[in-house]
């Protein structure tokens, strides 16, 4: 009734038999990888093959959180760099990604988290990352709905207050990197399952898909949450990964009262308001690997009786959707990049947990380089899968998590 | 429906009272001429399989034993063994 509408995207370009370069998985990293090989690295003889349609991974369920205050040298350049390229994007994708650059409150809850943060606000200021202490006064002063009573199961000693984060509308970014890749020539091919790398000695030769084989001497697994089973399945590779299903919630929209994003550790969970006014909470895996994405009573109650404590004026508030995905975790919260092994012209890109999001503007840009020259980009060095065997794991988190026993 | 996990020693008892205690790798490798690999393959490594996967449990919240079962990932229900295992 309002005019035809006209796809964003080239939606059925025809399958060739080869191209330059595939990219299994149509989500946040194989789009953004496709843009960037086309627009920085002029190969623009590209095919994104999407066994679903583009967005149906995590790239459409995330929680839209982006941050750069993780916790070691090699990651917070990385993050950092994605922020900034939010508004670039914006411009050259003509397309507006919705940056809401509200900041990011991390709730403490113990003189160990406020000495954990103090390290990870001293590493963002070496850095050059905006990120500070403050304390449960100056915290309620940002947001007067916060709990700081004593009487909680976790009282509130603090924050960790990250300026430059906020929330980046995802679905606009995945059609925005469609729109931007398919108008520079990548084929973007829904509907289409990669089934098996082929190789002829020790070279990546082509990929079969249920439409047909491509040939092609270099290939991207990007398939989020399912890339550890795919890869094992081609290839036979064993990856440190678990797989779990994460779940998230939004509630009825109310008039605004969450100003920046919240999350906290002790609790489990994050929240922010949505522009519509809904507050869109996540929290933290399922319990034991899984790939059914659906959502449990379980979290749904933990995730009730979670934001109650810390934001009291939600009490009898409404959950109105419900939504889950996959979280493909690493032993050290730190993802898994790397190529030409153990096949020259593989690629891969995984382990991103809940954390691809926020990351996937700069790491496409980073794989298109690795993929496009064939040598690591020095930024991409230390995410290699080596270094697991090595002992080298990043210090990401405090203690070496296992979503086996401790979890 | 919730997760339902059979202890050996309780029978068939609610998932939460049970923490995963990872996918069954085999015995612990031997330490002597352990080489990196070989300990990686059997500390981190995951098939991840989409599937059914044999798993070790442990029933925390119960009796407090170890075990070995097998579950299909894609709906997370526990299933019986598979005919060569049985
Ligand atoms: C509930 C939830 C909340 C999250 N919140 C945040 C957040 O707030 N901030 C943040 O940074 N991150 C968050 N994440 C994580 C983030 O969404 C993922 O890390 C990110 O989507 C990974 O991007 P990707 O492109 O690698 O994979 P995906 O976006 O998952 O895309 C992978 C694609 O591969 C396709 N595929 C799979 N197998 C095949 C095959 N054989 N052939 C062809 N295609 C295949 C899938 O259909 C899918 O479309 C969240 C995730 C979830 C589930
Ligand atoms: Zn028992």
């Amino acid at each position: 009734m309002f005019g035809r509408t006209k796809p964003l995207w080239d939606t059925g370009p025809e399958l060739k038999s080869g191209y330059d370069a595939v990219i299994i998985g149509g989500g946040l990293h194989g789009l953004a990888t496709a843009y960037f090989l086309a627009s920085r690295y002029g190969m623009r003889d590209v095919a994104v093959i999407e066994k679903r349609h583009i967005g149906f991974g995590g790239a459409g369920r995330n929680t839209a959180i982006v941050r750069a205050n993780q916790r070691t040298q090699e990651n917070v350049p990385l993050y950092k760099e994605a922020l900034d390229l939010w508004p670039v994007l914006t411009r050259e994708l003509d397309f507006n990604l919705m940056f809401n650059n509200c900041g990011n409150l991390n709730l403490l809850h113990s003189e160990a988290a406020v000495n954990a943060a103090r390290m990870n606000i001293a590493t963002a200021q070496f850095l050059g990352v905006e990120s500070h202490l403050i304390d449960a006064r100056q915290a309620k002063e940002m947001m007067p709905a916060l709990n700081i009573s004593e009487d909680i199961t976790y009282p509130i000693m603090g924050a960790m207050y990250h300026p430059p984060g906020g929330i980046v509308r995802h679905d606009a970014v995945v059609w925005g990197l469609a729109k931007g890749a398919a108008a520079l020539g990548v084929h973007i091919h829904q509907h289409t399952e990669a089934a098996a790398i082929e190789s002829r000695h020790g070279k990546v030769t082509a990929v079969a898909t249920s439409r047909g084989k491509i040939l092609t001497p270099r290939v991207l697994v990007s398939a989020g949450g399912y890339s550890a089973a795919v890869i094992h399945r081609m290839l036979g590779l064993r990856l440190p990964i678990s797989v779990l299903t994460i779940q998230a919630m939004v509630t009825q929209p109310l008039k605004p009262l969450l100003d920046h994003v919240i999350s906290s550790g002790a609790y489990h969970v994050y929240a922010n308001q949505t522009l519509k006014g809904e507050i869109a909470t996540g929290a933290h895996m399922d319990p034991w690997p899984n790939y059914t994405t659906q959502n449990t009573a379980y979290y749904v109650k933990h995730q009730a009786e979670a934001l109650v404590e810390i934001l009291p004026c939600l009490a009898g508030v409404r959950f109105m959707r419900t939504w889950a995905g996959l979280a493909d975790m690493t032993p050290d919260m730190a993802p898994i990049m790397d190529g030409n092994h153990p096949l020259e012209g593989f690629y891969m890109d995984c382990g991103w947990g809940y954390f691809g999001f926020k990351s996937c503007s700069a790491v496409g840009k980073y794989m298109a380089q690795y993929m496009a020259e064939g040598r690591c980009p020095e930024i991409l060095k230390p995410f290699a899968l080596e270094r697991y065997e090595q002992h080298r794991l990043m210090g990401e988190t405090a203690a070496l998590v296992s979503y086996s026993p401790d979890n | 429906m919730a997760l339902m996990i059979t202890c050996p020693v309780c029978g068939p008892r609610n998932g939460y009272e049970f923490r995963y205690g990872g996918e069954d790798k085999g015995p612990r490798p031997a330490q002597r001429e352990l080489s990196p690999g070989d300990w990686f393959q059997y500390v981190h490594a995951n098939d991840c399989a989409d599937g059914i996967q044999k798993e070790w449990w442990v029933h925390r919240d119960g009796c407090g034993v170890w075990f070995t079962t097998y579950r299909d990932t894609t709906v997370n229900r526990e299933v019986p063994p598979p005919e060569e295992d049985a």
